[in-house]
């Protein structure tokens, strides 16, 4: 082997360190913090950070808009249609929830930022939902992580066309959505199908008569005896859909969870391909004993729950009808979390001994994952006394 | 106000900071010579971007493209070798083709031979370029015969060094073709320019242009993948970071997740241990630290005071490698029904000059050199039939996102994205937009919020003629700034790659365990 001649090649490698000896020679000896796309990345990735409740207001006679403040000053620009999460202590809980964000991701970006949420009265089953509509105060603080979850417009994704199919308090990330349309920073054409029983149950009407401009239409589909009313009648059937679908249209679907099979099917009838159907994520199981595969002789069981974070140990108890992540948060042991559905994984973590049910519709575990006995802690359920490994959180 | 828990014991021998791929190597190997280790990830995953996601229920892989140095169970290569020794067991698939690599008038796809023989990929070179006589062949299987000798010449250098007579006696075409860059190389063999082009499609797995890329690296960028065939674990890349992680528990090594270190305490010029972002304390005589030099001298080093202003210069030195924008989609038909043939695909629209194209890539795009991967072609079951998975990747210098702000980011990701997927479509013949199911968009951004990565870096530092490997390896020793500090990822000596990272981590614990032989000695 020749290159430029014997003497030249045999002397390569001692003058390939004599240049990269001049160049620690030559370097500066200023220290250099510049880190343009980590800073970037920092601000639209911000972690959990304080917010504060700046103002309390009514979006229906059952349901109230609550905005926030920021305390580091900002918030990330979201995408309309995902949701932040609320932590903060009630009781001997630590007690974490998502909301989906009905404010535009343009009120992130004034003077005064801001994010809002909706929530409504639960019918006695929501007691942080419940919290926040009778209890929270203006000025009231928690800790939130904003800009969360998948179920958003993607512009390369989904169609021009875009049909949301929303019941109850799913109207939330719709009216986030509609308010960026007509604030003209999204373009698509958004059709709002909104079903509810009657015209009081219809949360935040005025904001979303506000947003109807040509690219946005809000049709309110009413399914109870509603004399005088001259809109949209029934339920949210593929003849109804159809009615308002351009021929190549993406759905995005957000309600109780009963809704979203009933609309399973509808869509269907239409022919729809997958790929243009968006769920928003169905949030923990109502009732985790009603799922196949889920042992009924224990339902009622209480369990022992071991949890090793680091060198530390503790022993709680858990029941097998409440995921892991419910009795860690009663007893105010911190743990990472944002979906409560198995998706996101923030709540990973793994069993070193013990039985467990993963929710079939909330399994969004990896593969590897399950081979040595990772799961979300959010989607599982205890079925026998339990050890189980955890990140350290304070 | 309740005790506060206590979660980490008084001390440990080695704190590794970042649990992705090179610090599970470091921690792997200390933990098997008995050291009690610490591994603090910021993530809550093991495998830094050697990862995956699941959307809509189906796991995707995050970036992996193909692992090098695995090699068959019978004639196993260092990493596979690594790997059975530490009894880390990955089921390995094999990819079948080496790649394809399109550009104005060339259309080649090229098989890597085995066990270092190079006559597949030399024919199949040479065919695609009219050989009519054979004497491309030739010189390609000649070039490809001296990158195996340089390639060999530098794993047998890494576990004996010798004096420089044995190495010219013994070495000789390591020796000669160190001084020179790659393109200095590749002239003397007057190529023709199809074939030169077919044999630089892999330069941008090293993110240096060939002229200058040390032909030392490029020897054993060609000679490992197109000598040994390349290898994807079949649970995506996360099962190799999550089995590294799993044995290194079994060996005694406590990894915790969700723990950012934010300083490396030092006094005296030497290392005492670490704070975390929580506020822990943690006492330990030696550090590895996966974060960037950049970051651990300029933001983690407690006192600032301790850092040494030769530190400074030696990150001030260096030029910090490419960045990754990948779009990764989930498509909703099977790879065969899209007409989806290849695994890996090189394609250069305007030519492979790499020269012209990491110009290009100091822009913000749209970006000329681009290449795709297919899962489902190496792993026919990654997701379920009716799907599969295709990525597009450019891997852009850092400077061409310093105009991004948190206002344009978005257009930006999405021009960008566009482009690829329209540049795709019509390579393909399919329009890959009326089948996307999921669609994610990995930027340089992405890639600094999961992993802290300075300036989104996957690269590290670049290979390059002023910092070469050759010069890297003889004069490391001189580089341990702090005492009882070491470096383990892309930006340490073998630089970028996900195998490299676990020869990086490896060398790692071993500058570890000089400390401590060098502490016991005194």
């Amino acid at each position: 082997m020749k290159v430029k001649g014997f003497l030249k090649d045999v002397g390569g490698a001692s003058r390939v360190t004599k240049a990269r000896q001049k160049s620690w020679e030559n370097a500066s000896k200023e220290v250099v913090t510049r880190d343009p796309i980590g800073e970037v990345a920092r601000l639209l990735h911000p972690g959990r950070f304080e917010v504060t409740i700046t103002e309390i207001r009514d979006a229906s006679p059952t349901a109230r808009t609550l905005r926030f403040s920021s305390s580091i000053g900002h918030f990330p620009y979201f995408y309309a249609g995902q949701f932040l999460t609320l932590q903060t202590k009630v009781g001997d809980s630590l007690v974490t929830r998502p909301y989906s964000i009905s404010s535009s991701p343009e009120d992130t970006r004034g003077k005064d930022p801001f994010v809002e949420i909706t929530v409504r009265k639960s019918k006695g089953d929501g007691f942080f939902c419940d919290y926040l509509y009778e209890k929270a105060k203006v000025g009231e603080k928690f800790l939130a992580e904003v800009g969360l979850g998948e179920f958003h417009v993607d512009l390369i994704r989904d169609a021009h066309d875009v049909v949301c199919l929303a019941g109850g308090s799913g109207i939330t990330p719709f009216l986030s959505m509609a308010k960026q349309i007509k604030a003209g920073k999204l373009d698509v054409n958004l059709t709002i199908l909104y079903g509810s029983v009657s015209e009081k149950d219809i949360i935040l009407k005025d904001e979303l008569e506000a947003c109807v401009c040509d690219k946005v239409k809000v049709v309110h589909v009413l399914s109870g005896e509603n004399p005088g009313w001259k809109g949209e009648k029934g339920f949210l059937t593929a003849e109804l859909i159809k009615k308002y679908s351009a021929k190549d249209t993406t759905y995005f679907i957000c309600g109780p969870q009963v809704m979203y099979e009933f609309l399973h099917a509808e869509l269907k009838k239409l022919k729809v391909p997958a790929r243009r159907i968006r769920f928003e994520v169905f949030g923990q199981a109502r009732d985790i004993t009603k799922f196949e595969g889920f042992p009924k002789e224990k339902a009622d069981k209480t369990y022992q729950l071991t949890v090793v974070m680091g060198v530390h140990k503790e022993t709680i108890p858990a029941k097998a009808n409440e995921s892991i992540l419910v009795a860690l948060e009663r007893h105010g042991i911190a743990l990472h979390n944002s979906c409560r559905s198995g998706a996101c994984g923030f709540c990973r973590c793994r069993v070193l001994e013990g039985e467990t049910f993963v929710c079939p519709n909330n399994d969004g575990r990896r593969a590897a994952d399950k081979d040595f006995g990772y799961f979300h802690a959010c989607s599982t359920y205890p079925l026998s006394d339990l050890t189980v490994r955890l990140p350290i959180a304070e | 106000m309740a005790q506060r828990k206590k979660y980490f014991d008084d001390h440990y021998d080695v704190v590794i900071i970042g649990g992705a791929l090179a610090g599970l190597a470091s921690a792997l190997t200390l933990a098997n010579k008995g050291k009690k280790v610490l591994v603090l990830e910021q993530h809550n995953l093991p495998g830094g971007v050697a990862t995956s996601f699941v959307r809509g229920g189906i796991e995707i892989e995050a970036t992996l493209h193909e692992m090098m140095s695995i090699g068959t169970p019978e004639c196993p290569l260092k990493i596979r070798k690594f790997f059975d020794e530490m009894g880390v067991d990955i089921e390995w698939l094999r990819v079948p083709e080496a790649f394809r690599l399109v550009e104005p008038g060339l259309n080649v796809l090229v098989h890597p031979g085995d066990h270092g023989n190079f006559e597949t990929p030399a024919k199949e070179i040479a065919d695609a370029c009219d050989d009519k006589d054979g004497s491309v062949y030739k010189k390609v299987l000649d070039l490809l015969n001296l990158c195996n000798r340089v390639y060999n010449s530098v794993n047998e250098l890494s576990i004996h060094p010798m004096s420089k007579v044995m190495m010219l006696l013994k070495h000789g075409d390591f020796v000669k073709t160190a001084g020179y860059s790659a393109k200095e190389v590749l002239d003397t063999f007057h190529l023709p320019q199809k074939a030169l082009d077919a044999l630089s499609a892999y330069w941008i797995y090293v993110g240096s242009p060939l002229s200058e890329l040390p032909f030392t690296i490029y020897a054993v960028l060609m000679a490992d993948y197109l000598g040994y065939g390349s290898y994807v674990p079949a649970k995506f890349s996360h099962e190799m970071g999550l089995k590294m992680a799993m044995r290194a528990e079994e060996m005694g090594a406590q990894i915790e997740y969700g723990q950012r270190v934010d300083k490396i305490l030092v006094k005296d010029g030497k290392v005492t241990g670490v704070r975390t972002a929580m506020g822990e304390e943690i006492k330990a005589d030696y550090v590895i630290c996966s974060a960037y030099p950049n970051t651990a001298y300029s933001k983690m080093i407690e006192p600032k005071s301790e850092v040494p202003e030769g530190a400074i210069q030696f990150v001030n030195a260096k030029d910090v490698g490419v960045t990754c924008f990948s779009v990764v989609l989930l498509l909703d038909d099977d790879a065969e029904n899209l007409g989806i043939k290849d695994y890996s695909t090189f394609y250069a629209p305007e030519g492979l000059d790499t020269d012209k194209i990491w110009k290009n890539y100091a822009t913000e795009g749209p970006w000329k050199y681009i290449t795709s991967i297919c899962t489902n072609i190496a792993n026919p079951n990654a997701t379920p039939k009716g799907s599969c998975i295709y990525s597009i990747t450019a891997l852009p210098q850092p400077k061409a996102w310093f105009g991004v702000t948190e206002e344009n980011y978005d257009e930006m990701k999405r021009k960008n994205a566009e482009y690829f997927i329209e540049m795709e479509s019509k390579r393909l013949g399919v329009d890959l937009k009326k089948h996307i199911k999921e669609i994610v968009i990995e930027a340089p951004c992405t890639i600094a919020h999961y992993t802290g990565a300075w300036n989104g870096s996957i690269y590290g530092y670049r290979h390059t003629m002023d910092d070469h490997i050759v010069a890297r390896l003889q004069m490391g020793e001189k580089e341990n700034y702090i005492w009882g500090l070491a470096f383990a990822g892309a930006h340490a000596i073998s630089g970028d790659g996900m195998s490299p990272q676990v020869t990086n981590g490896r060398k790692a614990a071993k500058t570890i365990l000089e400390f401590m032989e060098e502490k016991e000695g005194k």
